[in-house]
Order: structure tokens, then C-alpha cells, then sequence
């Protein structure tokens, strides 16, 4: 295990020099929110703020993002034929992603990644891309990510793990990859392996130590997917649900996308864009028949998702990283960690 | 007058507007090319989400004209039109379009040489402010 | 506990008990400081969960609409208001409501007291007029009134319009001088300079759409952003869209927006999205002389007309 010193009075010049390799992304403050996006020429990742409102999973998979263009114009070659747009998948690196977002790329990689199925556009964000992750010292109260199998220190999906310790960074290199950006930021003061070790095991403890929400997952595998599905909670866990789509699209492992075709003047193009299940549209048939007509469908539909139908197909734990975001942001204040301990604990025999 | 050509949607109600501009043309009065017209059944009928579509579409100013009141052919659809179009236009340029991209106007069956005056009125505002690159949805 | 939690669990146990109603709606505590959230009761056990605090800001006619059931409804000043708007627009009778009214001295800003610390707010207390924080190693103790809400800070109706019980006497209701001294600002402003405030507004918005399923005024079974034929609106991340959306939003509550502030409290991205509704709210009241939700007896601007409105505007 490599590990790099990185003094934080290097720390600016490190980050411009692997701009001349990388095209940056990092949590920035938007009129008042901490957001991932790419970083200007001038930018810097705001390094150890609280959680981003919006994960960075927008940096792999765009809110709004083309992918195929046509051109009507029936005197250009190609016309009427729609192709993949260019795009640049030149290497990006993704500075201060928290280890249960790096956890959720990996989780959304099964989706997009498969044996049968291979995203272009996902897949290409994601070769082209280095993740430097920063361990969290301090979870916040909604930070459940141990239970969820990732965790403050977690290593899963980084490139690059930083522990923030005041004036320095130590920089577990975890993948080659990690390491060539590493050494293209120049940073490479390498540092004594295991006293550093120690010191970050030291801080790993206390920062677990400091998440005391603990939700119990153990019996989602074994129950059953109907009796789950049937039990009498949902209806009144989804009165209060307003159904905006908040809490999917702050969601670091939520996938689902739409299809949408735009045409103007001379120039056709297909986008997709985040979707929701909480939105009536996203099962509504052509026939005008909707299997998830009402809000109590949908909202079971997400945590069913989440919490059992992602476990039963993948068995890789649940499809939650526990960051508490949608636990923040939810308007009405459903929440995740209750509802799993709902399902957990959900035994049919004591409602009959 | 601007380089592209500036393109002006009019919603006329069936009735009065729609026929007061059939009543200029076999007048062969003139007025201004830009102005494309759409028949609507009333001014009531127009709704915000209509001449936001316009805007969307490129277009640089849009013109609703109905009845007079007291005139409308369903006695009182262009009354509740004035109320919506006064809450709409002054939202619209609080938003920050300008206040000369949206015209109003009564104009009965039989005041073609009103329709005509009142064209050219539009236009001319319209030229003037140019192209408009607000609410106009660019291709992808 | 406050005396009106105390009266809101009691009444609402009582109306359980003798089923004169189904469920109660009313406001439980979350799972958060600073979060008390929408909930039901539908026995008199569970209404002992109800609780009433300064956290208590969305707007719970928001979920009575086309309901069967009897309902009885926690309501504040702008609650009431919304119902009234439910009954007028036909989207429950009011035979089917039991409101239990409560006089209301505001809601704080959850953001504004959030940023006063530099980390989590652990702890939330209050005591009357007073507001205690808690933080990590931090404490605050802050004054109610200095951290209301915009729309509560300006809110002449505190006391609920319209209901069946009260848990508390009455308030005493503000004097404002300038209400609209918010919408003034942008409207001096010169044009590019307020397409520029609305473009910087709207710069994060996700269009998740809480601001509108938050809002008891928006109930359209097939709201015109999913609607495919035509389609009005595209779906993406473009800046026309995302306002086009915002202003169609705003304008569908004209003449029946209550400015109870529950669009920017559901803002995932604490968008000012009252800046749209507020000048509606304005030339209602200015044009028309109308405040929405105060009266069953007189029709919303929209709904009606007078034969000697201005026609200034028109040529």
C-alpha cells in the first residue's frame, strides 16, 4: 500500500497542475448549495464541506444528456441518420467524492455495465474517470452508510482515498489509476506506510464510532418478495408523500432515465433525462393503462427497489449507500432508515 | 429593420379579429407580412401556456385580439380574457420580457381599417425591440 | 408540551373516539431537528402524536383533495385559506372537513437558523417565544419573531378564516405597512436586470417538481409538464424549459395563491420560488382587491369579471 503526504500548501498548485491532464470535478457552492460539477479554470473542490445536496453521480450520468443528433437537412451526408454525438471523454478526475458515492458508482455500474447490456455513454464517463474520494471525520446525523456497507473511510470504488488530518492530506493509493493522477498533480512525498496506517485507522474508528444510526438489514434477503410487497404499511408510510421527485434525484444510486426526442428547424436530437418513479408519467402506458397509477404503488416501488428487488437480483447488499440525502431533503420527511427497519422486521404472521 | 425577419403570431378570435383582417385583405388594405395569424373560436380560449409556445417556437411578439366587450359571441368569454391577459403580461414582464412583445386589442368584424392601423402599430413595436432571444427554445 | 399540542391531540382524539371523523391530518415530529413533518391519525392513540411547533410550515389542505374520507384537518391561518379554496373549487365539501383551527405567530426559516451554526443543528427547542440550538459544541438562543419566514414575517392572516375548534384564542392579527416591499424591489429593477434575478433564481433547479406537488393549489390530474400531446414543455435541464415551467407554475395560482410558503419549504434546492408567485399575489390584490381564501361568498379574479375592467392595456 502506497501512501502520499500531501501538505495542503501544495494542495491548490497539485490541483492546477492536473488540470493540464484532467478535466476537474469537484463539490463547488451554487447560489448557496454544494453541488458536483465540473470545476471552472478557477475553481477549486471545496474540500471537507458537509454533504452535497446533489450526489456526483450527475458527472458519469448527466441530468440531461445527448445521446444521438440527426441533421434534417437532406443536402448533408448523413442525413436523417441519427449518431452518437462527440463528446469528451478525455480523463476526468473526481476530487473529494465521498466514499458512499463511490459506493454508489459501483452500485449503478451494475445497471449500466452488464454481461448482455453495456451503456456507451455511461461506460465511457466512467473509464475516462479517476475517483479521488475524501473520508468523512466527521458523519453527519443522517450518515447511515455503515449499515449500508460502505462507511466514513469506505474504500469501494475510489481511486484515491484522502484523509483530511488539518494540515495535510494522506493519500491511500488504492488503484493505478489513483496513482497516475497522483503523480500528475505531483504530488508524491510518499509516507511512511505504517505509521500512517495507524493514524488512519485511528481516525476511521473514531469517525465510525461517531454514526450511531444503525439499521438493520440482515432480514431483507429471507423475507418474502410478495409478502413484502402485500404488507398493510405501505398505505399509510405514503400518505404524507407528495410525490415530487426529490428524493430520486438526490439519490446517488438512482438510475432510471426517460427518452426524450427534440426537433428543431433543421436539427433533430435524443435526449435522456433523469426520471423518477415518483412521477405518475414513469409507468403510464401507451394505452393510457398505469400499473402504478397510485402514489402508494410508487412509494413502495422505490423502497421495494432499494431495499429488496436490487438485493434478490444482484445479492449485493442493498441498493442504498445510507448518505441521508434524501433523509434531509425529503419535504415530508419519510424516511429511509425507518422504513427499512419496517421491512426488516416485517413478519406477515403478526398483522394476520 | 433587423436582419432575420421578424415573425409575429396573432391569435384572432373567430368572430370579430379573424374577420376584421378577412375584411382588410378583400379591402386590399395593407399591412405588415410579419404578423402569421391563428383562428382561435375566442379570446378566452388563449391561454398563457399558448403564447409561451410561440415565444418557444422563435417567434418575436405575439398579438391576442378578441370582440369588444360587451360584444363577444359568447357574451362575456373576452371579459374573463382581459382579467387573465392582465395578470399574465405583467408576470411575463416582471419575469424580465420585454412589455412590448405582447399586444392586446378589440376589433370588431367591420374595422378593418382598426386591424390594419393596429398591424402596423404591433410591427412596428415589435421591429423595433428586434429579435426576441427570450423563453425561445434553442435546438439541443 | 405546548398548550396547543396539548389541545390538537385532545380534540383530535375526541373527534376519533366518536367517529365523527375517519383521520385526522395533522403535524407529526420527524425524524430530524427542525423537521415537523405531515402525518395521520386514525386512532386516538396515534393522535397522540400529533405536535405543534414553529417547524410546522407546509400546508395541509395539500392532502384533502378528492378524499372520501372525513377528515379532520389541523389548520393555520394559511391552511384555512387553502381550504377555503378546496371548497370553492369543488375539491371537497365542506361538511366533509372538521377543521380544528389554530392560531398561528409564524414559522421560523429553517435555513436562515441552520446557517447560524457552522455544523448540524442537533437539537431544536423551544419555549414560547424563544428558540434554543443546539449544535456540536455550539449553542444559540434566538428570538421567533427575528427569524420568520419571508411570507410569515408579512402574514395578515394569522388566525384561521374558517372552523369548527380552535386550540388557542385568537392572535392578534399584523399590521403590515408595505406588504409587497419584496415584489417593489424586482419591479424597479430594469428588464435584463430581472430576467437576470429569475435566470440566477432558477440555476439549480432539478425540476423534481416539490414546489408543485407541495402546493394544495396544484391538484390537475394531468399537469400541463405531462402533458405529450402537444407537449408544451421539454423534460430537460434547458434554461427555457425550467422557466417556462416556473412561470406557467406560478401563473396556474393566480388569484388563489395564499402565500403559505409551502413551494419554497419542499425546494429541495431552497429556490426563492415565491419570487414568481408574489407578483400575482400583488396585482390580485392591487388590480382586483382580492385576497384568496378569505371568503366562501365572493368568486377568485379569474373565475369572474366586471364589465368596467380596465382595458388600459388594450388597443
Amino acid at each position: 500500500m502506497k501512501i502520499i503526504k500531501i501538505d495542503k500548501n501544495d494542495w491548490t498548485r497539485g490541483i492546477d497542475k492536473s488540470r493540464e491532464t484532467y478535466q476537474l470535478f469537484g463539490p463547488v457552492t451554487d447560489s448557496g448549495q454544494s453541488i458536483f460539477k465540473q470545476l471552472d479554470k478557477n475553481a477549486y473542490p471545496e474540500m471537507g464541506g458537509t454533504n452535497s445536496v446533489m450526489s456526483p453521480k450527475s458527472v458519469l450520468f448527466p441530468q440531461t444528456e445527448k445521446i444521438l443528433a440527426a441533421s434534417l437537412d437532406a443536402s448533408m451526408e448523413n442525413h436523417h441518420i441519427m449518431q452518437r454525438p462527440a463528446a469528451d471523454y478525455s480523463r476526468r478526475a473526481v476530487i473529494g467524492i465521498r466514499p458512499y458515492d463511490a459506493k454508489a458508482v459501483r452500485l449503478v455500474k451494475l445497471n449500466f455495465d452488464t454481461a448482455d447490456y453495456r451503456d456507451p455513454y455511461w461506460c465511457d464517463a466512467h473509464g475516462a474517470t479517476t475517483f479521488v474520494g475524501l473520508a468523512v471525520n466527521q458523519p453527519s446525523a443522517v450518515d447511515f452508510s455503515i449499515s449500508m456497507g460502505s462507511g466514513p473511510f469506505g474504500e469501494e470504488g475510489l481511486d484515491v482515498l484522502l484523509v483530511d488530518l488539518e494540515d495535510h492530506y494522506l493519500a491511500k493509493v488504492l488503484t493505478p489509476k489513483g496513482g497516475a493522477y497522483l503523480s500528475d498533480a505531483g504530488f508524491d512525498a510518499a509516507a511512511e506506510t505504517d505509521a500512517s496506517l495507524t493514524t488512519i485507522e485511528t481516525m476511521q474508528l473514531a469517525a465510525e464510532a461517531a454514526i450511531t444510526t444503525t439499521v438493520p438489514t440482515d432480514r431483507l434477503q429471507e423475507k418474502a418478495l410478495l409478502d413484502l410487497h402485500g404488507a398493510p404499511f405501505w398505505e399509510d408510510l405514503a400518505f404524507t408523500c407528495i410525490n415530487c421527485g426529490t428524493c430520486t434525484f438526490v439519490c446517488p444510486t438512482c438510475w432510471c432515465f426517460d427518452i426524450q426526442d427534440e426537433t428543431k428547424g433543421k436539427s433533430t436530437s435524443r435526449f435522456r433525462n433523469w426520471d423518477t418513479c415518483m412521477s405518475p408519467l414513469f409507468t403510464l402506458h401507451g394505452s393510457g393503462h398505469n400499473p402504478r397509477g397510485k402514489k402508494t404503488q410508487r412509494v413502495r416501488q422505490r423502497f421495494m427497489h432499494k431495499l429488496k428487488y436490487f438485493l434478490d437480483k444482484y445479492d449485493q447488499g442493498t441498493m442504498c449507500v445510507g448518505c441521508g440525502r434524501c433523509v434531509e431533503k425529503c419535504p415530508v420527511n419519510i424516511d429511509i432508515r425507518s422504513i427499512c427497519s419496517t421491512m426488516n422486521a416485517y413478519d406477515p404472521k403478526d398483522v394476520a | 429593420m433587423a436582419e432575420k425577419r421578424i415573425k409575429i403570431v396573432a391569435f384572432l378570435c373567430n368572430w370579430c379579429s379573424y374577420g376584421a383582417a378577412d375584411l382588410a385583405g378583400v379591402s386590399r388594405m395593407q399591412y405588415p407580412a410579419d404578423i402569421r395569424i391563428i383562428r382561435v373560436p375566442c379570446s378566452g380560449r388563449v391561454e398563457p401556456r399558448m403564447i409561451l409556445a410561440a415565444f418557444r417556437e422563435g417567434v418575436d411578439g405575439v398579438w391576442v385580439s378578441g370582440c369588444h366587450p360587451g360584444e363577444c359571441h359568447y357574451l362575456e368569454g373576452n371579459y374573463y380574457a382581459r382579467r387573465k391577459f392582465v395578470l399574465m403580461a405583467n408576470l411575463l414582464s416582471h419575469m424580465g420580457l420585454d412589455k412590448g412583445r405582447i399586444h392586446f386589442s378589440w376589433i370588431s368584424s367591420a374595422e378593418a381599417t382598426k386591424f390594419a392601423r393596429v398591424a402596423r402599430e404591433v410591427a412596428h413595436e415589435i421591429v423595433s425591440l428586434g429579435p426576441n432571444e427570450k423563453l425561445v427554445k434553442k435546438a439541443g | 408540551m405546548n398548550n396547543y399540542t396539548k389541545n390538537i391531540r385532545k380534540i383530535s382524539s375526541n373527534l376519533l373516539e366518536d367517529g365523527r371523523v375517519d383521520l385526522v391530518l395533522g403535524f407529526k415530529r420527524g425524524t430530524l431537528p427542525m423537521a415537523s413533518v405531515p402525518g395521520i391519525a386514525r386512532t386516538p392513540e396515534e393522535a397522540q402524536g400529533f405536535v405543534w411547533d414553529t417547524n410546522c410550515r407546509l400546508n395541509l389542505a395539500n392532502y384533502i383533495t378528492d378524499q372520501k374520507e372525513k377528515i379532520g384537518i389541523i389548520a393555520k391561518g394559511c391552511d384555512s385559506r387553502n381550504i377555503v379554496n378546496h371548497i370553492m373549487e369543488n375539491k371537497i365539501p365542506r361538511d366533509q372537513v372538521y377543521i380544528i383551527g389554530v392560531p398561528c405567530t409564524g414559522m421560523v426559516d429553517k435555513n436562515r437558523i441552520r446557517a447560524l451554526l457552522d455544523d448540524e443543528i442537533k437539537e431544536f427547542k423551544e419555549e414560547g417565544e424563544v428558540i434554543l440550538i443546539r449544535g456540536a459544541g455550539q449553542e444559540r438562543v434566538l428570538d421567533k419573531e427575528a427569524y420568520l419566514r419571508d411570507n410569515c414575517k408579512i402574514c395578515t392572516h394569522r388566525n384561521p378564516v374558517i372552523h369548527d375548534d380552535l386550540v388557542g384564542a385568537l392572535v392578534k392579527e399584523q399590521k403590515i405597512e408595505d406588504p409587497f416591499r419584496d415584489v417593489a424591489a424586482i419591479e424597479a429593477m430594469e428588464g435584463e436586470e430581472r430576467w437576470n434575478h429569475f435566470e440566477g433564481l432558477l440555476s439549480n433547479c432539478i425540476r423534481c417538481y416539490a414546489c408543485r406537488n407541495a402546493c394544495p393549489l396544484c391538484y390537475c390530474p394531468a399537469c400541463f409538464v405531462d402533458e405529450s400531446k402537444p407537449q408544451w414543455i421539454g423534460k430537460g435541464q434547458d434554461p427555457t424549459d425550467i422557466r417556462t415551467f416556473h412561470f406557467l407554475r406560478a401563473y396556474h395560482c393566480a388569484g388563489r395563491c395564499t402565500d403559505c410558503g409551502a413551494c419554497e419549504e419542499a425546494c429541495p434546492m431552497d429556490i426563492q420560488v415565491r419570487d414568481f408567485t408574489r407578483k400575482l399575489v400583488k396585482d390580485s390584490f392591487e388590480i382586483y382587491g382580492w385576497e384568496p381564501g378569505l371568503t366562501l361568498d365572493r368568486r377568485p379574479p379569474l373565475e369572474t369579471f366586471k364589465p368596467e375592467d380596465s382595458d388600459k392595456f388594450i388597443k
